[in-house]
């Protein structure tokens, strides 16, 4: 068995910096060689990071390194043929998100790694987030009953450094994709759903539009930044917000159970309940504001503890989720996110772009 | 005469591009991202209609963008950096972009005259003794990956340049400025001191502020670049009587706005970086190292300038110090 992991890194932007320093922070693995088409981007991800060998052709760099796992940071156009390639070379893959452009090219990856007997996981941090995790945890202690609804809120803010990055450069591999910047964010909103819509193709309504006011006369303009979605399964609904100008920046989910409402706060990292008022009349109205309160007190002592403990870090989602996966490569089982449920939020994101091309033709 | 500039709406830019065109530049080709904010060139084509001000629309990360910018130019006046950010972020729009402009120069204009707009923050000063005066023959930074990522950028982007000179024999000038402040620039440089919180921690002390008023230093720019030499000059710029950061900070409080500030000696600092350094260790880079002992050493630990190579050129600031803080202040104040 193997005892320690040799990882590589393809693709040396801004998210291959926090790969990079989570994968340093587990004692199971060591980065043997992180590549970059520019060869100084690979090299000042080296020099930062102090790893000893740094490539600009993927293919070299599979050969000499001959890695367990690669992490593929690049834009997601590249993601199938360079996951194939680390398959076919034998490696396990990480892939951030968004998977792949189109759901035939997720589902093709998925097949070729399951035809190869490879590992394979998603870029699905919040999944993983402390906040994410101790939902779960009540969802299985049947704190909330059956969930009934699940409400998604994803705030982007596009003046911060991935969105000025976007916004400053019309070549951008965003302004590519066919769901454009919604496509590289809304993972982050979609698997929050379909841990509790389980059906494989359930109903989705798409509202989006375009905000922002001025007009930069190329293809930023027909970005859009708006995006509200709306999914009926069989047994739980849901709704997802996208939105690049409420404010704050908000990112949490409501999970309406036939018990309770869980309220998991992704900014604060908290976890909060609203349950049924025990006492009659207007006393009923008094309490829960003082349960609240109550509530998020302990929340934040919670993770002043965390802090004091140096287990509170900005990536802790992914921290975890690299952990589980080159977990489930060492014990040889299964992978932290399925298969499935790539395939599944694949498959919604085609959707949803989808509806959007289509009410654009409309307008 | 054309020449081109890369950053050139920016705060420095535009600066430059109105001391070209007061300098008699006809032709100044401004290379400008799409949909970046233009008001203050636009309001120097009015201003200064025989310039021959005209925009050159690209980007720098692109390997084509730049290949039609350089042609038929005499001059490159390399401005264009990345200030803030992600560090990858400020590494590509920094040192890849220098790289594709500079491969674009040695496949259309390999004579071209590259005047660099570098950094005091190439200088490798951590290990030289207190009081040390910096010059144009101070060694360069042995650990840029131990600075902050400016620092760390610029020096990659300043050997990048040095490299590609060395091989293709180009005339090469390198200012190297210290704070470059002034009207619509930014606020308090981080080498006075940083906010936390409500509290503004005072860092600087004692030390001299290398200031060069924005003006000075687009003057300083035309002037090093129309020297005559084969080769690499270097330069550095900052203006004259300097004040030190202290009395910088007293009349900002006086002048602008009061605020609540906390002086840390050197010697606390040290040891509040040290402590940094280790917790940034301990905790697994639960918050990040923004002071270590090496950081603090360069920034704080109290250096002299020189700025005599520089005055051999003839120059001398057109606004004096006392003036140039009073010009800044009053703008932050009318802004605040």
């Amino acid at each position: 068995m193997i005892n320690k992991l040799k990882t590589a890194i393809v693709g040396c932007g801004q998210i291959a910096d926090g790969h990079i320093s989570e994968i340093q922070k587990l004692d199971c693995a060591e980065i043997v060689g992180v590549c970059d088409l520019e060869i100084l981007m690979a090299e000042q991800a080296a020099t930062r990071f102090g790893i000893s060998r740094y490539y600009d052709k993927f293919g070299e760099m599979l050969e000499k390194e001959n890695p367990d796992v690669v992490h593929i940071t690049t834009p997601p156009q590249s993601h199938l043929s360079l996951a194939s390639a680390a398959i076919d070379a034998g490696c396990h893959v990480y892939v951030e998100k968004p998977f792949t452009p189109t759901y035939d090219e997720t589902v093709k990856l998925i097949e070729h790694a399951e035809e190869k007997n490879r590992k394979l996981t998603i870029g699905h941090i919040y999944f993983f987030d402390p906040p994410a995790l101790a939902l779960r945890e009540m969802v299985s202690r049947g704190t909330m009953g059956e969930p009934v609804h699940v409400e998604s809120f994803y705030g982007y803010n596009l003046a911060g450094p991935f969105g000025k990055a976007i916004m400053s450069n019309s070549t951008h591999w965003v302004h590519n994709l066919p769901g454009k910047l919604f496509q590289n964010n809304i993972d982050h909103l979609l698997n929050k759903i379909i841990e509790f819509v389980d059906d494989e193709q359930p109903l989705i309504k798409v509202f989006g539009k375009v905000q922002r006011t001025s007009r930069l006369g190329d293809i930023r303009d027909e970005m859009p930044d708006e995006l509200r979605v709306m999914i009926q399964g069989s047994s739980t609904s849901a709704y997802a917000t996208f939105s690049s100008h409420i404010k704050p920046t908000a990112h949490f989910m409501r999970l309406y159970g036939t018990k309770n409402i869980a309220h998991a706060d992704f900014v604060a990292r908290t976890l909060t309940l609203e349950q049924e008022p025990t006492l009659p009349s207007a006393i009923g109205r008094l309490l829960p504001a003082f349960n609240m309160g109550k509530q998020y007190k302990r929340e934040g002592w919670k993770n002043v503890r965390r802090f004091l403990r140096s287990d509170f870090h900005f990536f802790a989602g992914m921290h975890n989720l690299v952990s589980r996966f080159y977990d489930s490569i060492l014990l040889d089982t299964p992978p932290p996110i399925s298969h499935r449920d790539i395939r599944r939020i694949g498959w919604m994101m085609d959707e949803i772009f989808r509806q959007l091309e289509e009410q654009v033709k409309k307008s | 005469m054309t020449v081109l500039v890369t950053g050139s709406n920016g705060f420095l830019g535009s600066a430059l591009v109105e001391r070209l065109a007061i300098h008699g530049i006809q032709g100044i080709r401004c290379f400008v991202r799409e949909g970046s904010d233009r008001g203050r060139l636009e309001a120097l084509k009015k201003k200064y209609p025989d310039a021959g001000i005209e925009y050159y629309v690209g980007t720098l990360i692109s390997r084509e963008s730049p290949v039609r910018a350089v042609q038929g130019v005499d001059t490159i006046y390399h401005l264009a950096a990345s200030l803030g950010g992600a560090p990858a972020d400020m590494f590509l729009n920094t040192v890849v972009t220098t790289k594709y402009l500079m491969e674009a120069v040695i496949s259309e204009n390999p004579d071209v005259k590259i005047i660099h707009i570098s950094s005091f923050s190439v200088y490798g000063v951590a290990d030289l003794p207190a009081g040390a005066t910096i010059t144009e023959q101070t060694p360069l930074e042995k650990h840029p990956e131990k600075r902050d990522p400016y620092a760390f950028v610029k020096w990659h982007q300043e050997k990048l340049l040095l490299d590609y000179q060395e091989q293709h024999g180009f005339p090469l000038v390198i200012l190297r400025p210290g704070v470059i402040y002034g009207p619509h620039g930014g606020a308090i440089s981080g080498r006075v001191g940083l906010q936390l919180g409500g509290i503004f921690l005072h860092l600087g002390g004692n030390n001299i502020l290398p200031l060069s008023y924005v003006d000075n230093c687009a003057e300083a720019i035309v002037l090093c670049a129309t020297q005559k030499s084969a080769g690499v000059s270097v330069f550095n710029v900052h203006d004259d009587n300097l004040p030190t950061s202290r009395e910088y900070l007293g009349i900002y409080k006086r002048q602008v706005k009061k605020i609540c500030s906390i002086p840390v000696p050197y010697f606390a600092l040290q040891f509040i970086s040290r402590a940094v350094e280790r917790y940034h260790h301990y905790s697994k880079g639960q918050l990040p190292a923004i002071f270590t002992p090496y950081k603090t050493a360069n920034l704080w630990k109290g250096n002299r300038f020189d700025n005599a190579k520089l005055k051999s050129t003839g120059w001398t600031p057109i606004v004096s110090t006392a003036e140039g803080i009073q010009n800044t202040f009053d703008y932050f104040k009318e802004n605040s």
